[in-house]
Formats: C-alpha cells, structure tokens, sequence
C-alpha cells in the first residue's frame, strides 16, 4: 500500500513539472498559433539562471526562482519581438523552423558559458517527511504546492483581470478582439512573457532533484508536445490534466513494468489516445 | 465627421474597393446598400484599420485614421459591430460587454455606468448576463454584439448586416434599437441588404455595387428610386 502512495506521489511531483511546462506551451500556441520548440531550451535557461544566481551570485533559493522568472520572461518577450513579431503574415512551417533556430541557438550560448557539464542544484529544502512509512522529501511537496499555486494564480489572472481577460478573447475570437480596441503586440508579448515565466520556475521547482545541463530541455519539450496534443491543443485544463496522465503513467509504468521504458510510455499513450480521440481530450472544436 | 476620398483598396490583383469617396455628417443615420462580395465589410474593415488602403484617404474628425492600429481606430471613437458578430462565446455575456470598454478600462465608474444603460436598452441580456455568450439565441448574440460596440463609446457606430440571419419580428426591433441608438446620439453608419427596413430609419443611404458607390441619396430619394426599388426592394 505504501509503495502504491509512493507512486501517486511521484506521479504528482512529474505531473506538476509536465503540467507547468505545458501550460506555457499551450498558451502561446492556443493564442498566438506558435508551435514554440523553443520552449525547452527557455526551461533549460531557467535552470541554469537560477544555478548562476545561486552558486554565483549567492542569492537564496526563492530570489533565485523569482530572478530567473523575470529573466526568462524577458528573454521570451525578445524572441517574440525579434523572431515570431517579424514572421506573423509568414506561412505556419516559418514559425517551426524559427522556434527551432532558437532553441539551438540558446543552447549553444549556454554551453559556451557554462560546458556542458552536469552540475547539481541545491535547493534549502532538503528534508523528508514521513508520514507513517509513506516518504515524501520536502522538495516534491514544494513541487506539487507550486504548482498548484501557479495554477491557481493565472486561473485567477485570466478570467478575473481586464488583462488577463484580453488573453482569453484573443484566443476566443482574434478580430472580435481586434475590434474592441485589444492591442494584438501587447497580448503577444504578455502570452510569451508568462510562458516563459512558467517555463522557468518549472525548471528551477525540477532542478534539485535533477540534474542541470544544457540538453536537459530536450526529453521535457517532447513531452510537453505529447501533452498538449492529448489534451487539445490550446486548451488550459487539457494542459493540466494532460500532464497529470502522463506524470502518473511514467510514474506507475516505470514501478510496476520497468524504468528504462518509463521515457517510451508518454508516446505509446499518445497513440493510444489519439486513436481513440483524434482532436484530443478537451479540444472544443477545430481552429 | 467621416470623410472618404478616393479610397481604393487591393487582395492581390483583386480589387475588392475602387474609389470611393462619401461622407458621413454628425449625428446621422448613413445606410450603405449592396449585395453579397460588393464591398460593404471591405469598407467597414478598411475604417476599422483590419485593412490597410491601398490609395486615397479616410478622416475622422479631421484625423487621419488610415495607417491607424484597429485599437488605435477604436480609441478614436470609430467602433465596428461586425457581420457574424465575433463575439468571444465562451465569456459570459457581462465579460463580452465589459471587453468591449476595454479602452476606457480605467474609467470603472463611467464603465459601470455604460454597462447599466446597455441593460436598460437590452433588458433582457441582465437577465441572462452571467450565460456565456455562445448559449443565447441569434437575436440576443446581436444584442451582445451592439452592446459590446457601444460600450466602446463610439461618436461613429458601424453596424454590419445586423439583421442577418434573425427572424422578421427580431429584425424589426433590431432596427427600432439603431434608430433609438442614432436619436440618442451617436452617429451611426448601417451596412444592410435589407433596404426597405434599413431606408425608413436613415437619413441616406448609399448604394454599392462591385466595390464602387453607384448612387447616392435621401430617404425619400432612395424609397422612391426605381432601380433601388427593383434591386433591392423587390417591388
């Protein structure tokens, strides 16, 4: 019984990492119509700015994950700025092979800082918690409650803000946005901005019970792909649950059948469900 | 209070606008006539600054708003309520009316205020206020739609084949509600195909065929037209 617990909870700690990157994936594709590949290699830059500004700066975890925040959301805002702005009348296949430029692009800028090397991020959280046998170390309790509050957070943001409405209806109907007066660039840069920011406090909730390193996006970026597509694309709760499903099929799969086919689950479900449902869990109609 | 001189407008080779050049006065109820793919929408959505002229001007008063962001258009006081509607359909109706002050979102007193008046010109979109927008029937979404477009204060309200689609006692008060909307004030520019209702409420009307105005007049002009009668009334 216990070790079945154990299991639910390590599918929670996965399933709330999966569930934050996603969330960033899905917003800008449901709003902006971007596949954003890059946003793996922002997940990876968000790990790695809070190990500088850990080890280097010597900053405490928590300044750390609100600094790489608003790193990672600026950085984000640039690309949008200086790569997808310029190609928004483009044909969609433009978007692809940009967001792919950026990603090897910012991967090489991070090896050629940083080597690439695996390096251990220490977070103060380090005790574990015991609960009748059942073990949780403090830093996934940390992960799930995170999570959570994110969500929560920009739930919040999003249907009870006049800003986080703009997000909505842009996403709802683009010209009926347009012709309320909403600023499509302010929307754009905020969608980003936000993704990025998800991208990096995921990484940075991850990166202790991890490993930091420059290819570290690449596994979650599919995954995240994985989600999205199972869940419908652009939708939030699709994201969400999504990356519940998956965080507990690796976790279940890699207990009960075995660890080194827990990274081939996500892709054997996606297959599974996608013929099944083809236009994804909560999908509301096509684009 | 708008003026269109030689407006041509361009997708690709075709040429969806070819030279028009009217004027709408303050205060007036501008009815512009035209079949389907004449150009009514093109028109609308080259005001809203959706498409950019390919030559000529557009001024309101006396700025020029071609070159304009549509939220810049909207800001300046020149609101479209579009054919279709494009409402966000799974906001609540309140939500869909509340966007539609979005540039005067720092005026939440004013705000509030304007959504009260549209509840009184719409009594029943109160009733249904917290329904998503998508779940009302064809009438109430058109209700939305011009209550959003207000909301936005216009000084020039654009109106894109309301009638569409609704039943004859819906459109009927469709048009009693423009006419109310024009005597309280704002000038209104009505693109209809469904000329004898939308002539007894104007004040003129233009006509338009293959992206260019081929006439122009009054009411009592336009009603008593035997082309217009043919084309477009039907009797």
């Amino acid at each position: 019984m216990n070790l079945f617990l154990q299991q639910i909870m390590n599918g929670l700690t996965l399933g709330s990492i999966y569930g934050l990157v996603a969330l960033g994936l899905t917003l800008v594709y449901g709003i902006l119509h971007i596949p954003n590949f890059a946003h793996g290699a922002l997940y990876m830059v968000g790990a790695f700015m809070s190990y500088f500004l850990m080890v280097d700066v010597g900053v405490h975890y928590w300044f750390a994950m609100a600094g790489s925040a608003a790193i990672v959301a600026v950085l984000a805002i640039i690309c949008e700025r200086l790569v997808f702005h310029p190609l928004r009348h483009s044909p969609p296949i433009h978007d692809k092979i940009a967001a792919i430029g950026i990603l090897l692009f910012l991967e090489a800028v991070v090896q050629m800082f940083w080597g690439a090397d695996f390096r251990r991020m220490s977070s103060p959280f380090t005790g574990i918690l015991n609960f009748d046998g059942l073990i949780i170390p403090e830093q996934r309790l940390l992960i799930i409650i995170g999570a959570l509050t994110l969500v929560a957070g920009l739930q919040i943001f999003l249907r009870k803000t006049m800003t986080g409405a703009t997000i909505i209806a842009m996403a709802q109907n683009r010209e009926g946005a347009f012709l309320v007066g909403i600023d499509a660039n302010r929307v754009a840069m905020m969608t980003f901005g936000i993704s990025g920011a998800l991208a990096a406090i995921a990484a940075t909730l991850y990166a202790p019970i991890n490993l930091v390193y420059p290819a570290m996006g690449h596994l979650v970026i599919m995954k995240a792909f994985v989600i999205i597509i199972l869940g419908g694309m652009g939708s939030i709760p699709g994201a969400i649950v999504g990356g519940m499903i998956i965080g507990f099929a690796e976790a279940f799969g890699g207990f009960y059948i075995s660890t080194a086919y827990k990274d081939i689950i996500a892709f054997g479900l996606l297959v599974v469900i996608l013929s099944i449902r083809p236009q994804g869990l909560f999908a509301k109609g096509a684009h | 209070m708008l003026q269109l001189k030689h407006i041509d407008v361009s997708y690709g080779s075709f040429k969806a606008l070819n030279n028009i050049s009217m004027t709408v006065n303050s205060g007036e109820l501008v009815v512009l006539l035209g079949a389907n793919g004449a150009g009514k929408t093109s028109l609308f959505n080259m005001i809203s600054g959706l498409v950019r002229p390919t030559a000529g001007e557009c001024e309101f008063e006396g700025r020029r708003l071609d070159g304009l962001k549509p939220s810049a258009v909207v800001a300046a006081g020149v609101v479209q309520c579009a054919e279709g509607r494009k409402l966000f359909p799974q906001m609540s109706v309140a939500q869909n009316l509340m966007l539609g002050a979005y540039v005067h979102r720092r005026d939440k007193q004013g705000n509030r205020r304007h959504l009260q008046e549209m509840y009184e010109l719409f009594p029943i979109l109160e009733e249904k206020k917290d329904q998503p927008a998508g779940s009302l029937s064809g009438g109430q979404q058109q209700m939305v739609a011009i209550g959003r477009a207000m909301m936005g204060r216009p000084r020039l309200l654009m109106l894109d084949e309301p009638s569409l689609g609704l039943a004859p006692l819906v459109v009927r008060q469709m048009f009693a509600t423009i006419s109310q909307i024009n005597r309280l004030g704002t000038t209104v520019l009505l693109a209809e195909q469904n000329a004898f209702a939308a002539l007894k409420i104007a004040h003129r009307a233009y006509v338009m065929e293959n992206g260019q105005l081929v006439m122009e007049g009054d009411r009592e002009t336009m009603l008593g037209n035997e082309e217009v009668r043919k084309a477009y009334i039907g009797a």
